[in-house]
């Protein structure tokens, strides 16, 4: 009883304020996982302080989530952890504007029994500005240190749902016993998706849904003032949807558009300048044509942190026609312009930060490289994850650089970050300090085993687990030539039974063997990869199933089918 | 002084806002053609000056001032561009589907210049297309008139920003499906249309007299009025009642054009089109009398029952009865040879080559309310030309330059085989085909509505 109550109180104390430490614990620790310190010094590092800055040698001293100093000459506390930073690289832990990272879609609410599509209410249409972000996440989701992983620390989480999902939040990548909360109610989220079969259903619909909101908003907010000031007045009809926009209306908080095209962008601005509102435009995919709009309007931009795939252009085909061949030059083109719209961005002087909302974790870093090596600095990238985020979100006081008195958010890399191996062999979130392994490059060959003992062709038994729960199939793979090709069987998305794709991109490096296979789910194609180590007939490996995460793929090579040839 | 700073600062203020949708307007001589004036005849050996955009001079013997190109056009037709009062080129959106009424979408909301159905249309000769909401509802979006300027990526600038309002109306079989059998809401029936037109106009006006007291009522001292709560949808039904927006309505058969037309008459509404009007032949004198005329097709019909008792002399028709009739293309094969489609007026009705060309070009701009600016070859009108080889009413007639405010955006000679103007990066390169089927995209997109309906019909197979 006396605990529930403790944990209570802590529990509002987060709530309520930014973290302390965690003295609130005077109970013993039954579990044996509390920390002995949180207090860590990380020495003779090199510290890049903030984007543009030069790496110098220099210790970095925390405590209480916070950090206490930077430098050469700092005198360290007793209980600080010491961490040996002699071959590490230390950065300002990562800041995504917008991120899906642990948001759980909310249940669809029930139609009520006089639904009528044409007028559909609020929360079923879509419009649930009174939403918090808050609500749909938890910390415990498995993305969330894939995330980590990467180098994020601070993201600003958004709402599931329709054209005004609801409320988003700022939180911190940290402690599962924390609500890692750092701000609530920070902007709404909004965009032009239409609800399916029923008003609005299309983005004009939305476009003309909005503004009736945004209208009506300002004139109950009108009726409520005079109805404080006035007597024998008619009760003002206030409902959740006009309260939740009092914000908006009033600019004390801004509207974070999802508008990925640069037509959709016009659109997301041609309403800020009709209604006047703050304005942050996020999911910005294709948007070179629109930036002399965006850079004029002086709103925020949260580019979509990924870069197009590559299959139309690979699905070029050596003997197409020449008419054929000046279409796929100018989707080289268009490619070639897509991976450099990032320093067309910069060069035009728009400070912008990143969104990962539909974003796979394990490619971020390729794909900043792959932007860098396109035309964007290195310290606009860094400023876009870092200082840049932090402005756009209002919280450049506390996050967005290295330096006395910001929260210790830290990223401790094992080569510049940047650099084509560079791996994150730590990361800092709120004081807390997370280890993640990091490969060495494999060498060669492994001593005493060949090439050619690594068996993998015939049929593999193969399970694999997901928070759908656990599943299985048959993996079949056949030489062919120099390559490996198969099939997979698994459990079909759409229905009972089971389905089988064609796998792809099979490589045996060593012991370890990789591929992919697409699946199609309610009309979306999932791109599975697979990847681990083989040893003896047993497949040890990992699965990454498109955004949705990655999950834990094992497999037995049957011996009694391997004849078939 | 005060308001005049106030003033200046006003007019400034607009100023900016036409610097900043300022199109491209262009000026050319065209020397020695056919000149198709539509409204004042046929010239021959003529020249056309433009100037910045609007036509300077028509006549013969003229020079180009200093910097004008010249076109030669000897042995070639010049004609004003045509203009398609039905299309929904350069839309992203054509229908918000999920209610009756829909009055409030605004096409304006959706344009996209970069759909390349744009330059097609150019490279039929057609510079001007109205770009309507589609049919799924009783009274649909606003739509927006387009001005083909290819190349701008800005959808304001193909916006013909000085044309009027107009709104889509839709009777019969559409709305009906959609609403009534997909969804189990009124209207199922025709009549359940008329009441939907009925009971939408008497609430508007019910609206506009609650914002009229409280817009007399708050002016007062001490005033404790409440605003009343906002309805766009209302607001425009009412904009409508007071003769600010064109009423296009798609319709098919003769009692649901008469049925519109006495809604029209007990609203005191004047400024109302027909489109597709198929059965329009039957009520011509009434259209004639009532309402600004019919948009028709030349000779398509029979894809739905409602469609069914149709005639190619059907524009032919009208026109002799003293309806205003234009041939609108619906879609983004048909727009690209509109000539042809008015030529099939001589062969079906024998109308004359004036009749004829008027049916794509000045016509069509009436029922938009644009024919003080475009439409036909009169100095002082905005300068959509096109030089075609061959009589556009020829079956080898073959455009050859289109311009818009005197800016040349197509030219059979000089453009590149690929016009788009955006490619995505990631579509994948597939076979090259001239032409697609006929799509109604008069119904994109609303395909899921019908799920309902489309099951009983197999049910009861």
């Amino acid at each position: 009883m006396k605990k529930k109550l403790l944990y209570a109180g802590v529990f509002c104390m987060l709530v309520t304020g930014f973290l302390s430490s965690s003295k609130a614990h005077a109970q013993s620790d039954p579990s044996g996982k509390k920390r002995i310190t949180d207090t860590y010094a990380i020495t003779n590092a090199t510290v890049f302080t903030a984007p543009g800055e030069k790496g110098t040698k220099a210790t970095v001293l925390i405590k209480n989530g916070v950090i206490q100093g930077v430098g050469s000459n700092i005198t360290l506390p007793k209980e600080a952890k010491t961490i040996a930073g002699d071959s590490l690289f230390i950065y300002p832990a990562f800041i995504a504007g917008a991120s899906d990272v642990g948001i759980t879609k909310p249940k669809d609410p029930e139609r009520p029994e006089d639904f009528v599509s044409s007028n559909p209410p609020d929360e079923i249409a879509g419009i649930t500005p009174w939403r918090s972000a808050v609500d749909q996440f938890s910390i415990k989701d498995g993305k969330i240190d894939e995330l980590r992983k990467t180098g994020f620390a601070i993201v600003q989480i958004t709402p599931d749902g329709g054209m005004l999902a609801g409320k988003t939040a700022i939180v911190l990548l940290g402690n599962e016993h924390s609500t890692n909360l750092l701000m609530e109610n920070t902007a709404l989220a909004a965009s032009f998706n239409g609800s399916r079969g029923m008003y609005p259903g299309t983005a004009v619909g939305v476009m003309a849904k909005f503004r009736e909101v945004y209208d009506n908003a300002v004139l109950t907010s009108q009726r409520a003032q005079k109805y404080t000031t006035v007597t024998g007045l008619k009760r003002p009809e206030i409902t959740p949807t006009y309260s939740a926009m009092q914000e908006v209306i009033t600019s004390q908080i801004p509207v974070l558009f999802s508008a990925s095209s640069e037509l959709e962008i016009r659109r997301a601005i041609s309403l800020q300048k009709e209604k006047g509102f703050k304005l942050i435009l996020t999911n910005l995919v294709e948007y070179e044509g629109a930036l002399d709009v965006v850079k004029s309007s002086g709103v925020g931009v949260l580019v979509k942190l990924e870069i197009p795939d590559d299959k139309a252009l690979k699905a070029q085909k050596e003997d197409a026609s020449d008419e054929a061949k000046l279409l796929y030059t100018r989707v080289k083109e268009a490619y070639d312009k897509a991976l450099a719209q990032a320093g067309k961005l910069e060069e035009a002087g728009i400070p912008f930060a990143f969104t990962t909302v539909g974003v796979k974790s394990g490619d971020i870093l390729k794909t900043l490289r792959k932007m860098i090596a396109n035309g964007l600095s290195e310290k606009a990238a860094l400023a876009a994850l870092t200082t840049n985020a932090a402005d756009i979100l209002g919280i450049n006081k506390v996050a967005g650089s290295i330096e006395k008195g910001k929260m210790a958010n830290l990223i401790l890399s094992a080569d510049s970050l940047f650099a084509e191996d560079a791996q994150i062999k730590h990361m800092i979130v709120d004081g807390y300090l997370y280890d993640y392994e990091t490969k060495t490059k494999k060498k060669a060959s492994k001593e005493d085993k060949g090439e050619g003992s690594v068996k993998i062709e015939g049929n593999w038994d193969y399970t694999s687990e997901s928070p759908a729960g656990s599943s299985g199939g048959v993996l079949t793979i056949k030489k062919d030539g120099a390559d490996f090709t198969g099939t997979i069987t698994y459990d079909d998305p759409s229905g009972s039974g089971m389905a089988t794709a064609t796998i792809q991109n099979v490589a045996l490096d060593g012991s370890n063997l990789s591929f992919s296979f697409d699946v199609s789910a309610n009309g979306m194609e999932i791109t599975v990869d697979v990847s681990g180590e083989v040893s003896e007939g047993s497949y040890d490996a990992t699965m990454t199933v498109g955004e949705f995460g990655s999950f834990p793929f094992k497999g037995t090579l049957n011996p009694t089918l391997t004849a078939n040839k | 002084m005060k308001k005049t700073t106030y003033f200046l600062a006003a007019l400034l203020g607009l100023s900016i806002q036409f610097a900043s949708a300022q199109v491209k307007k262009g000026s050319v001589l065209i020397k020695n053609a056919t000149v198709l004036t539509i409204t004042e005849g046929v010239l021959e050996n003529s020249d056309v000056l433009v100037q910045d955009g609007t036509i300077k001079k028509v006549g013969q013997n003229l020079s180009a001032p200093n910097g004008v190109t010249t076109v030669d056009a000897t042995g070639k037709y010049l004609m004003p561009g045509i203009i398609d009062a039905h299309s929904h080129l350069g839309l992203d959106v054509i229908n918000e589907a999920t209610s009756p009424i829909v009055a409030e979408v605004r096409m304006k909301d959706v344009v996209n210049p970069y759909d390349v159905g744009i330059y097609r249309a150019l490279a039929g000769g057609v510079t001007i297309s109205h770009a309507m909401h589609g049919s799924a509802n009783v009274i649909g979006g606003q739509n927006a008139t387009l001005k083909h300027r290819w190349g701008s990526t800005d959808p304001a600038d193909i916006i013909m920003q000085d044309a009027p309002r107009t709104i889509k109306f839709a009777l019969g079989e559409n709305p009906t499906r959609v609403h009534g059998r997909g969804n189990g809401i009124q209207p199922r029936t025709r009549m359940g249309v008329e009441a939907i037109l009925r009971n939408g106009f008497n609430e508007a006006v019910q609206y506009k007299k609650s914002w009229d007291e409280y817009n007399s009522a708050s002016s007062q001292k001490n005033s404790s009025a409440l605003p009343p709560v906002h309805n766009e949808r209302l607001q425009i039904l009412s904009d409508i009642l007071e003769g600010k927006i064109i009423i296009h309505c798609h319709s098919y058969r003769a009692d649901e054009i008469y049925m519109l037309i006495n809604v029209a008459r007990d609203f005191d509404i004047t400024k109302l089109v027909f489109q597709h009007t198929n059965e329009g032949f039957k009520v011509a004198p009434e259209i004639a009398k009532y309402t600004m005329g019919a948009s028709v097709f030349a000779d398509w019909w029979a894809y739905k029952f409602e469609v069914y008792y149709s005639t190619a002399y059907n524009a032919a028709i009208l026109t002799e009865n003293g309806a205003i009739t234009s041939i609108n293309s619906d879609d983004a094969e048909l727009i690209r040879h509109l000539y042809h489609e008015a030529a099939k007026t001589q062969r079906y009705g024998g109308m004359t080559d004036e009749q004829a060309l008027a049916m794509i070009t000045i016509n069509p701009a009436k029922q938009l309310g644009i024919s003080d600016k475009v439409g036909s070859i009169e100095e002082g009108k905005q300068a959509d030309l096109v030089i075609f080889e061959g009589h556009p009413l020829s079956s080898y007639a073959v455009p050859q330059m289109t311009f818009v405010d005197g800016v040349k955006y197509f030219d059979i000679k000089e453009d590149a085989d690929d016009q788009r103007l955006k490619v995505s990066p990631t579509e994948m390169v597939e076979p090259v085909t001239i032409a697609d089927d006929h799509n109604d995209r008069c119904m994109q997109d609303t395909e899921h509505l019908f799920e309902t309906t489309n099951s009983l019909f197999l049910l009861n197979q």
